[in-house]
């Protein structure tokens, strides 16, 4: 198969996986309608009505380590084409990706010492 | 018909993963269960909640199922049986998985329910714990098969797997796909008996068996990529390869289960500390260790 044909078929499957998820749509709704009763439309919420929409600002409590994230999911962008050549160019290759893992590393142990692992 | 035969081995491997999971949750081994419960999903009311993003509300299980699909379609069952071989493979399905968070957070945000919502911001920083575990691991088995195609990271393990070549790989590629997986204890994202079924908790009926079938295609795709990646694949003597790779695959599904039912659920914040300071630099010596090893066999 070419490359072009590849791609076709995982155009295919996306198709096909909506196909089946609009059919199974299709089926219930001529099984029975849903019936429109008063409160059951309230998400669930432990018993209480949620007073206000819950789109509110989130404390999101992990962004320190979001932030050093970001830094290892570029270097993932080149680990991939490296890891493909790294047999032929051998050990020199592994002192190369290694110098610049340790200063990823430094940087985790840096935000480690500041505390952005932690719960903020 | 490659893709048929995919498509119909997922389908039936994600029963297999259903009658499991329910075995190892409920401890009883029931194989009809199920097709009951799916039936009986289309057959219940689906309730949206009042004022959804509707947009979101509804494309977060296709686009979850859609994500498992996609991994699934590079993920071979033997030499030919494999939708597409793509020279990516490995990275493809990377691709694939980062999808599994968006569809989540979508899901969650999608409903306008305070649970879901939690849920959904949850996985997000669950992400963030597991992504590096994924992809350091895999990074290392291409370095072994000096390329990304699924196919030919397997028949780089015919002499010994890479799970006795890169075990700590191993161990850290399956416990990060347990959690791409919300499979107990990194059940987060769902948390029963918490956030009362998190960002599945406004998903009911036909949108429910939906979202439950795409998290069953999402394991199955996560235990044999563990297969293909660590465990040899389709390489094994006196059965088929694509019998080999199925019975790799519910094997490694059956004891992400049977680990998970006895390991109480993880914290989020204890997750990422666990994950960062211990999994991240593991996962940064295995890079070494399988360099300085293919370097000292290739000498």
């Amino acid at each position: 198969m070419s490359t072009l044909q590849h791609y076709l078929v995982l155009a295919g499957l996306i198709v096909g996986t909506i196909g089946l998820v609009v059919t199974l749509l299709l089926l219930a709704r001529a099984v029975g309608q849903t019936r429109a009763e008063a409160g059951k439309d309230v998400p669930f919420a432990g018993g209480t009505l949620a007073p206000k929409p819950v789109w509110v600002r989130y404390h999101v409590r992990y962004y320190g380590v979001a932030l050093l994230f970001l830094a290892f999911d570029m270097e993932m962008a080149f680990m991939y084409p490296w890891a493909v050549v790294y047999r032929e160019l051998g050990l020199p290759a592994l002192l190369d990706m290694g110098v610049f893992l340790s200063v990823l590393f430094l940087g985790i142990l840096y935000g480690w010492s500041e505390g952005a692992l932690r719960r903020q | 018909m490659t893709a048929a035969t995919i498509v119909a081995a997922l389908l039936a491997g994600a029963y297999v993963v259903a009658v499991l999971e329910g075995w190892a949750t409920t401890g009883r081994f029931q194989p009809g269960a199920p097709l009951v419960a799916g039936l009986a999903l289309l057959g219940r009311e689906s309730v949206v909640p009042r004022r959804p993003d509707r947009l979101l509300y509804e494309t977060a299980p296709v686009l979850l199922l859609a994500a498992a699909v996609m991994a699934a379609a590079v993920l071979p069952l033997s030499p030919e049986l494999v939708a597409v071989d793509l020279a990516t493979g490995a990275l493809f399905v990377n691709a694939a998985w980062a999808y599994v968070m968006v569809a989540l957070v979508m899901a969650g945000w999608g409903p306008n329910g305070a649970y879901a919502m939690v849920a959904g911001w949850r996985f997000l920083g669950q992400l963030i714990a597991y992504a590096m575990l994924i992809v350091m691991p895999i990074a290392t088995v291409g370095m072994r098969a000096e390329s990304l195609a699924t196919t030919a990271i397997v028949s780089s393990q015919v002499g010994l797997w890479n799970a006795a070549t890169q075990p700590i790989g191993f161990v850290l590629f399956t416990l990060a796909a347990m959690a791409v997986a919300f499979i107990p204890p990194f059940d987060l994202p769902t948390a029963p008996g918490e956030l009362a079924g998190g960002v599945a908790a406004e998903y009911t009926g036909v949108r429910l068996a939906i979202f439950r079938l795409a998290r069953l295609v999402l394991v199955v795709t996560l235990a044999a990529a563990v297969a293909v990646f660590f465990l040899g694949g389709w390489l094994g003597p006196w059965l088929p390869a694509w019998a080999w790779t199925g019975v790799k695959t519910l094997a490694v599904a059956a004891a992400m289960f049977a680990a998970g039912r006895f390991v109480p659920r993880l914290r989020a914040e204890h997750l990422l500390q666990w994950t960062w300071k211990l999994g991240i630099p593991l996962a940064l010596f295995n890079i070494a260790w399988v360099g300085v090893t293919l370097w000292w066999a290739d000498r």
